[in-house]
């Protein structure tokens, strides 16, 4: 369970990219508050949690992802945190994956997803390295625009469609954000 | 004028202008057939390269959606718009990696046009001999250009071919010239393909001008790191990748007996370099055994720590990652310097034609922070004279290079926590956090972060408060420079042909499961120990490990519980359980020799002029895999894309994708895998292997697994898939606690299955992946993608069918 949500932490402060010189042009993303972000999600037709090796940094995030995809959500575990799956046993649509060959697998329409159901309509980052997660996500922009490209990590993304403002420096106030995209999940 | 074919006399002639073409060579001693594509052209393998993108998807990650490289821009490409010229940001991104790949070809090319020139001045036109063990002397040479190099002269049609190409690369980068990406990628592989050429002519040259080792297993282990700089000595610092200034103080040194004055030190490339000197057993023009006297002072990533730890006295810069601000750090700390090589001048004046003692005068004094002196005796000499002369003078100067506690409680006490310095810190150290832990007393955070910090100093750039931040990390890390000491064994040069005749066999049947290449510079997306880790678990499992350049240097900075160091651990022959340090990074050029000399010497392919048939013979059957765990330069963009136009695949780190473009399979798309079988042309299916040319792993324990995966290829046999499943699998069971996903389309017969994993998997193989198995004889009715074949013979060249006479 989440814990007790607090509400309205603002998440769209902040919107500056994580490492502050990734400026790629015109297109850039916009921050929403995180009961946005959990509709958005929710009612996502194929959505994909797509989480990276920064949540062994911050342990109490696999148990909000595994939250998540108790929710039904499949999840892509890159680099090497399927581990922090596997020491939860909870295993239930988790794939270990890279994310490099899985953003190369998303550019393509007749992508038929991990488990073969079909292509995704949204992916949804978390706890991935800065600067891998932004680029993967600029292909995405670039040569994939049908699959919306949502952050909820917490650095502004700026190559994303949805994200974060930067909450790096406040944890608190970002579980407490992930918290409330989880309980907008289940509205 | 009456001429006899290939003569004629001159002994009547007046007033007359003769013109000398090419010049005929004598009769081809070279029992070789010449193959189909000798000095190809920027499109002779374009089939191959096509071959090669269709199966491994290019794939962008730019780092801009817009265009400004003419004056109807800015474009906006996002979303792969096309801009006024009409290019899409596919084309965009293809070009900017053609122009990378270019500007590391040419780094390497120019090194090997400036050494071919000060060679053959110093030494004259040398045989080309590289010892009795290594008769295929020039591997990449032989395949590229047709031709074998007898002496340095004949290096010169290498170069005049690869500069020749570079210019047409470069000039279809204009716009309005190329604008496919497929055919810029093309064009890269080509850059990458010349840029493996010009390594090898430069590690060539200076192998033999130098007298480097020739394939030396047990080369000497030598000292590395900043607490190996004799304080109480005048110490002279060699900054770059060109030996030929370092080279020169040297033996300056030697000769005026002065080493018990001087200590000489070589950071980057050019630290190899010298420490290689002397040490073969060829034509000695150098004096004997001289590359054991200067010191590793450390690589490339960790120069702007060096020169704030007050190690040094003097520093010689050539060429190649040195960094630009270098003039300003030194000046601040009145180290003079010298830039040796037109391509680095820093802005200094050129006192190539004055008189040495003048020079020494100015530079001893203070009157100049520093002189390009581009004849490199002239430097060398210059730059152990001032390291000698000027040390007594910072002495009397009191140059402060550590901050006292004093300053450095001041410094952290003007941290106001805003984090700026993490916003651009490339491995995001939380810099304000290791700030609060120094201002409770404990500076152990500082110390921990040390490694990781890759010292680029934008941090300080950022800083509103002013703090020198580097000089925070030197303070708290002061102990630890003093004892910066390792082994490092010497670079050994090239595998030899024995060495060769004896891993062939079990690198293609797969008995040994890789060679693994770490190779590249310093800046770690977690600290340069990774690097040691890396190389640790790959030659601890059998693997032929082989490094060059700054990995080879930062791997030296770790011991195991006895304290000894990787080289210390482990024997260095190109075998299993072996590790090897080739040398610089021009040496780099020594692994794509290998890989071509398994073709070669062990499966006697023809590799005269005949690139594409050695490169699919290492894509199908040399299961070799890259790692640039740290580049940051355009050099390893295009080192990476000529070990990819040769069939060798390269995992990297995640910072790559500042290189905006990889090569990936798609594992879900059986079409794409599909080879023709060499004996009878029929096509037939393979596992995807090896799955990516170009691969960025987020973590080391991704690149590990990946690094295990990349090293299978359609010709293991079943003893050989057998035991790469075995370490791919054991590697994830380790790190991610569970077999990989897709370990079941690797196998092929049970006699594949790893022994240990055997139950499980044939369990697994029936309930979750439907294979249907006939249980009492251990065998697959149905399931895998083909049989296991040991003389299937996979190629994606179709003139490679054998034709039934």
């Amino acid at each position: 369970m989440a814990a007790e949500v607090k509400k309205g932490i603002d998440t769209t402060k902040n919107p500056i990219p994580f490492e502050m010189a990734q400026v790629p042009g015109p297109e850039q993303a916009k921050c929403y508050m995180p009961k946005v972000m959990g509709a958005i999600i929710r009612k996502a037709k194929r959505p994909l949690l797509v989480v990276g090796a920064e949540l062994f940094d911050d342990p109490i995030m696999f148990d909000k992802m595994i939250e998540m995809g108790k929710m039904g959500i499949p999840i892509a575990a890159t680099a090497h945190s399927v581990k922090g799956f596997v020491d939860r046993g909870y295993m239930t649509d988790v794939y270990q994956i890279g994310l490099h060959p899985l953003t190369n697998y998303l550019r393509f329409p007749d992508y038929m997803g991990l488990d073969g159901k079909g292509q995704y309509d949204a992916v949804i980052f978390m706890g991935i390295f800065y600067k891998f997660a932004n680029a993967m996500f600029s292909a995405l922009k670039n040569f994939n625009r049908d699959i919306k490209r949502i952050s909820i990590d917490r650095y502004y993304h700026i190559n994303a469609n949805m994200t974060f403002g930067n909450m790096a420096f406040t944890p608190d106030d970002y579980h407490d954000a992930v918290d409330e995209v989880i309980a907008a999940m289940k509205k | 004028m009456a001429t006899n074919q290939g003569s004629f006399s001159v002994e009547d002639m007046k007033n007359v202008q003769i013109n000398i073409g090419a010049v005929v060579k004598e009769a081809d001693e070279w029992d070789q057939e010449m193959g189909p594509f000798p000095k190809p052209g920027v499109a002779t393998l374009r089939s191959w390269d096509h071959m090669i993108a269709n199966r491994y998807k290019i794939m962008y990650t730019p780092a801009d959606d817009t265009c400004t490289l003419c004056t109807y821009g800015p474009c906006d490409l996002t979303g792969n718009k096309r801009g006024a010229c009409g290019i899409d940001q596919a084309g965009a991104c293809g070009k900017i990696v053609l122009i990378a790949c270019l500007m590391g070809c040419c780094a390497h090319a120019a090194h090997g046009r400036h050494l071919y020139h000060w060679c053959m001045d110093k030494f004259g036109d040398m045989k080309f001999d590289m010892g009795d063990e290594i008769l295929v002397d020039s591997p990449l040479y032989q395949t590229i250009m047709g031709s074998k190099p007898k002496t340095f002269k004949d290096f010169n049609e290498g170069l005049y071919y690869l500069e020749e190409e570079v210019v047409q690369l470069l000039a279809a980068t204009h716009t309005g010239q190329e604008s496919a990406f497929i055919d810029f990628e093309s064009k890269a592989l080509h850059a990458g393909m010349l840029d493996l050429l010009g390594m090898e002519i430069c590690d060539m040259l200076q192998i033999v001008a130098y007298d480097m080792p020739r394939g030396a297993a047990d080369a000497p282990l030598i000292e590395i790191g900043m607490g190996t700089l004799d304080q109480n000595k005048g110490v002279l610092i060699a900054y770059g990748h060109n030996l030929a200034a370092g080279a020169e103080a040297m033996i300056y040194a030697e000769n005026n007996n002065l080493w018990d004055k001087v200590d000489i030190g070589g950071v980057c490339c050019t630290a190899h370099d010298l420490n290689r000197i002397g040490l073969g057993n060829g034509e000695l023009k150098v004096p004997k055994g001289i590359g054991t006297k200067p010191k590793v002072a450390g690589a490339m990533g960790w120069w702007r720590k060096m020169i704030r730890s007050g190690v040094m006295d003097c520093v010689m810069v050539d060429e190649q990652c040195v960094f630009c601000d270098v003039l300003a750090d030194a000046e601040k700390r009145k180290i003079p310097v010298i830039a040796t090589t037109d391509k680095i001048m820093l802005g200094l004046p050129d006192r190539t034609n004055d008189p040495i003692d003048a020079i020494v005068d100015d530079l001893v004094n203070f009157k100049m922070p520093g002189v390009a002196v581009l004849d490199p005796t002239k430097a060398g000499e210059i730059g152990i004279r001032v390291a000698i002369a000027v040390k007594p003078k910072r002495a009397e100067a009191k140059i402060q290079n550590l901050l006292t506690e004093e300053q450095f409680q001041e410094g952290i006490k003007k941290c106001t926590t805003c984090n700026e310095c993490a916003f651009v810190c490339p491995p995001h150290i939380r810099i304000s956090s290791l700030i609060g832990d120094a201002m409770k007393g404990n500076l152990l955070s500082f110390s921990n972060m040390y490694e990781v910090c890759v010292g680029c100093g934008k941090c300080e750039q950022s800083c509103p408060q002013g703090i020198n931040i580097l000089d925070l990390f030197e303070y708290a890390n002061r102990q630890y420079i003093k004892t910066q000491k390792f082994k490092m064994r010497a670079g050994r040069g090239p595998a030899r042909d024995t060495e060769i005749r004896a891993v062939g066999a079990p690198i293609v049947l797969g008995t040994i499961p890789g060679v693994i290449a770490l190779v590249g510079c310093s800046n770690y997306p977690n600290g340069t120990k990774e690097c040691y880790d890396i190389a640790k678990e790959f030659v601890d499992r059998g693997y032929i490990v082989v490094t060059s350049g700054c990995m080879a240097m930062d791997m030296s900075l770790y011991t195991d519980v006895d304290g000894k160091t990787i080289w210390e651990q482990y024997p260095g022959g190109f075998d299993g359980r072996n590790i090897c340090n080739t040398g610089s990074c021009v040496s780099n050029a020594n692994i794509g020799d290998a890989a071509i000399k398994v073709a070669t010497i062990f499966a006697h392919r023809n590799h005269r002029g005949n690139f594409d048939d050695i490169a699919d013979y290492i894509l199908n059957k040399v299961g070799a895999c890259g790692v640039a765990w740290g580049a940051y330069s355009q050099k390893a963009a295009s080192i990476a894309t000529g070990c990819n136009r040769l069939g060798i695949p390269v995992v990297v780190q995640p910072h790559s994708v500042m290189y905006r473009r990889t090569f990936i399979g798609r594992a879900d798309k059986p079409e794409d895998w599909m080879v023709i079988d060499a004996r009878d042309g029929k096509m037939q299916q393979i596992e995807p292997a090896p799955e990516a040319m170009l691969y960025i792993a987020e973590t080391k324990e991704e690149a590990m697994v990946e690094m295990a995966k990349l090293c299978f290829r359609p010709s293991d046999n079943s003893i050989g898939r057998s035991i790469k499943l075995t370490h791919y699998c054991d590697i994830s069971m380790k790190y991610c606690g569970k077999l990989p996903d897709d370990w079941h389309i690797f196998v092929r017969d049970t006699k594949d299955l790893p022994l240990v994993y055997k139950d499980q998997m044939m369990k697994e193989l029936e309930s979750k992946h439907g294979w249907t198995i006939d249980w009492k004889n251990k065998k697959f009715i149905s399931g895998p993608l083909r049989p296991a074949d040991v003389s299937f013979d996979p190629t994606n060249l179709a003139r490679k069918i054998r034709t039934k006479k």
